[in-house]
């Protein structure tokens, strides 16, 4: 008896389960749909949830949203920002975690401290900054601000693993005659490969999606990242051309699903981890 | 070691992060000379019945939207704590809207709900209704409604994953044990998982709340702050007085929203570190 109410709710339970992963998948399959209209199809006549099958749509929005470029350029954006930040956060923690100096303990409450503060407080400051060093509209100038943002978090995460790791290593490394910096880049930076991996894990698609500093950072069409892209490309059309957006916004997510698709075990991991020691 | 990141971090965020107190006390336009006027920003602030606006909707949707993410986070946690066929991938499914850029996810349910036009608006017609679906913008209450469940849908996955690192972690044993002391469910549930949870909805509450505080994207792509300014959130407000040449009053702005994302924060890791001790 016992046993097969169990059972009932066990079924009880999957289809809860079923009914929210459509939730999360159906409008994704609309946005598909709508993609693969045809313009002239007038909209919702027949089985709206079966599209024409018009793909000369995608074509056609590769061509005028200029979704490659921006493709291109919250690619570099994203690789330049992740490779600084975890080159001197890196640095950073290990030192933080090694030497238990007044100086690094300031470093570390600073960064910590501002970790809570969102970007969009000091934006306006740092456009007026960005203007004078003419950073503005610059690849480079938009990985420095999200490498700023980003600093903290790589510390506090390079800190709490290195802190974890026994201090022979350090002296291994000095014997073998590496000092420095070259110890750390050549004995240690390898060993944190875990907390790298939690760090892109935890940081990568937000600096792949920031729209709320490329609004301020990218505005000439040719340094625009992929939501900035979007938005100038979406607003052109006035809310028209339906197809053509839908076309572009599932271009621009195909990416990040298929990264996240391909590496969904690490990243759940990553992301338990992380909550864990966080 | 420690000094490239704390340089980076200070040139690009704590720096214009002081300079922007400075700014919000001055009449500056970003182009010609800034003049003092002292604290008359903040009083325009207070004055500005649209500000007051934007007040009342960040705060409604941050409300609702940290209520509903831990409430709905949660459930799906516990409906995913055991096992079952399928689980990981019902994981992954739940948390893939999570990656994708708030303003492209804005913009495809804009595509299942613009009012008159929506997918969901014709599919109800279709079914011999259109419940809300064709008025939901003339009113307020419904916008935001309509905003925070975008938000909730997209990042309950998020804090699913949290709350469920957190219930792994708590041994079974103690419920165990709970059960031979005479608990029910429900006792076990408040008296025993709940204060054991505490860490995670520590983080989640904290991270939601910043994150709904300064929200952006969703807004800008869903309602455009619309109609008229209704929707528009103290981050979009920030943006748009920048770019209206009120620099300086954006920055005070920018500090007002400082402290109302503080005081929350603060407060809520205030309450969750009393409970965690007991």
């Amino acid at each position: 008896m016992m046993r097969q109410e169990n059972k009932a709710f066990r079924t009880f339970r999957v289809m809860i389960v079923v009914l929210i992963c459509l939730l999360c998948i159906i409008p994704f399959y609309i946005l598909l749909v709508l993609s693969l209209n045809s313009p002239s199809r007038i909209y919702y006549e027949g089985n709206i949830f079966i599209p024409s099958f018009d793909w000369s749509n995608y074509a056609a929005a590769w061509e005028k949203s200029r979704i490659g470029l921006a493709m291109i350029n919250s690619g570099v954006i994203t690789f330049g920002t992740l490779g600084l930040t975890i080159v001197l956060g890196g640095m950073a923690g290990y030192a933080i975690a090694r030497h238990n100096t007044t100086y690094n303990k300031l470093v570390f409450s600073l960064l910590i401290g501002c970790m809570m503060i969102p970007g969009i407080i000091n934006t306006v400051p740092l456009y007026t900054l960005m203007r004078r060093i003419e950073a503005v509209n610059k690849l480079w100038g938009m990985i420095l601000v999200c490498s700023a943002l980003a600093m903290p978090s790589a510390v506090f995460i390079y800190t709490t693993f290195v802190r974890a790791l026994p201090k022979e290593l350090d002296e291994a490394a000095e014997v073998d005659g590496c000092t420095g910096f070259h110890a750390f880049w050549r004995i240690i930076f390898p060993i944190l490969k875990p907390a790298t991996a939690s760090f892109v894990i935890l940081n990568g698609f937000g600096v792949w999606n920031n729209y709320a500093q490329a609004v301020f950072f990218l505005q000439s069409r040719e340094k625009q990242n992929i939501p900035q892209a979007l938005s100038v490309f979406f607003q052109q059309f006035g809310g028209a051309k339906w197809h053509l957006m839908a076309a572009t916004a599932v271009i621009a997510i195909i990416p990040v699903v298929i990264i996240f698709l391909v590496f969904q075990r690490q990243f759940i991991e990553g992301l338990t981890e992380g909550a864990v020691k966080g | 070691m420690s000094f490239p990141a704390l340089l980076l971090y200070g040139i690009f965020f704590v720096y214009p992060l002081l300079k922007g107190i400075g700014m919000s006390l001055t009449d500056w336009d970003g182009m010609g000379t800034a003049n003092f006027v002292g604290l008359s920003n903040f009083a325009k602030f207070f004055q500005d019945s649209r500000a007051m606006g934007d007040i009342r909707t960040t705060l409604i949707f941050a409300a609702g939207s940290a209520v509903f993410l831990n409430l709905v986070g949660l459930g799906y946690a516990l409906l995913m704590e055991h096992s079952f066929r399928g689980r990981s991938i019902a994981r992954v499914i739940i948390y893939l809207p999570a990656i994708i850029s708030p303003l492209i996810m804005g913009y495809i349910w804009y595509f299942l709900l613009q009012p008159g036009r929506g997918f969901l608006y014709h599919a109800a017609e279709q079914l011999g209704t259109t419940f809300f679906l064709g008025k939901w913008m003339n009113n307020y209450p419904t916008t935001m409604a309509v905003l925070i469940f975008v938000n909730v849908w997209q990042y309950a996955g998020m804090t699913m994953i949290i709350y469920l690192a957190g219930l792994k972690n708590i041994s079974p044993d103690i419920l165990e044990a709970a059960i031979v002391d005479g608990a029910g469910s429900w006792q076990r549930f408040t008296r025993v998982t709940l204060p054991l949870l505490m860490p995670a909805i520590r983080i989640n509450v904290v991270t939601n709340i910043i994150g709904s505080l300064s929200v952006f994207d969703v807004i800008m792509s869903l309602t455009e702050g619309g109609p008229g300014y209704a929707t528009e959130s103290l981050s979009i407000y920030i943006m748009r007085m920048c770019y209206g040449s009120r620099t300086g009053y954006s920055t005070a702005v920018a500090m007002i929203l400082f402290f109302i994302i503080l005081i929350p924060v603060l407060i809520s890791l205030y309450l969750t570190k009393e409970k965690s001790d007991a």
